[in-house]
């Protein structure tokens, strides 16, 4: 009868299993983009795109509901780092049905591809996207070398 | 001559190809008090001119397109434009005319009035 039972409590475990992989696999779809998908785990910060505009590195970020007072930037040489914080915000007077938007902090920092001017970056938030201008350092960018 | 002008005219009638985007759900909060329904939704990078809120037969959709303006050579991209929608099924009882919608800081906010059939009454209890 014991063995019986604990067949059934081995089964209903790996029916738990099964269910918080399928549950992890359906929220990463739900965040997913076909396009460049790799799985990469999404609770591990903002999302980011880095481009190239020949002077600048330009750089952002998806921070949505966060206030730029709850942001730090922190840029050294070709070291840059985001750390924020989404602060709770439950409506005065309202219960909470469904939360999914959560409250945390994150850091992201990134090692660009070359120096920037840390005293000339330029940081805007607009629409929950900060776009950060990075000047790209004298001694990085690209010289013209007439051929003589 | 004129089969080729009529085909630049079609062409430049066509609609907005926004179907081609990748669709996401976006996270979503939802409170409630007496009087009405609050839903938080994060669309971080789309304008509110690219909102669209439906309530119809007890069906709620609200999507919102996010264009990037992609300018430079790609180093690295982990997102993209993309068409944020999710539908939900809201109470009949919500007072239609009556909703309304925010956007802050790339968050929808939408406000979900109920009608006054639906709010609860303080009932009065008397001493026999």
């Amino acid at each position: 009868m014991w063995t019986r039972a604990s067949d059934f409590d081995r089964m209903l475990g790996a029916m738990d299993l099964f269910r918080n992989r399928m549950n992890r696999l359906f929220s990463d779809f739900d965040r997913s983009y076909d396009k460049d998908f790799d799985w990469r785990p999404f609770e591990g910060g903002p999302l980011t795109n880095l481009s190239d505009t020949g002077g600048h590195l330009k750089l952002a970020v998806e921070l949505p509901g966060i206030l730029k007072e709850d942001i730090t930037l922190r840029i050294q040489g070709n070291y840059v780092e985001i750390s924020g914080e989404k602060k709770a915000e439950l409506p005065k007077g309202y219960k909470a049905h469904r939360l999914e938007r959560g409250t945390s902090s994150f850091t992201r920092s990134f090692t660009l591809p070359m120096e920037v001017d840390a005293e000339r970056v330029e940081a805007v938030l607009k629409e929950g996207i900060l776009t950060l201008s990075l000047p790209k350092a004298e001694a990085a960018k690209l010289k013209q070398i007439t051929i003589k | 001559m004129s089969d080729r002008k009529e085909m630049i005219l079609k062409e430049e009638s066509m609609p907005e190809r926004t179907k081609e985007l990748p669709v996401i759900a976006p996270l979503v909060d939802i409170f409630e008090n007496d009087d009405q329904i609050l839903l938080h939704a994060d669309m971080p990078g789309v304008a509110k001119e690219q909102i669209s809120v439906h309530v119809d037969n007890g069906r709620l959709e609200i999507s919102g397109v996010r264009k990037l303006d992609t300018s430079g050579s790609e180093i690295w991209k982990e997102f993209d434009s993309v068409e944020y929608k999710r539908v939900f099924s809201v109470p009949q009882s919500i007072d239609v005319p009556k909703v309304n919608a925010e956007l802050k800081d790339g968050v929808l906010k939408l406000y979900l009035p109920k009608a006054e059939a639906a709010k609860p009454k303080v009932i009065e209890i008397r001493s026999a």
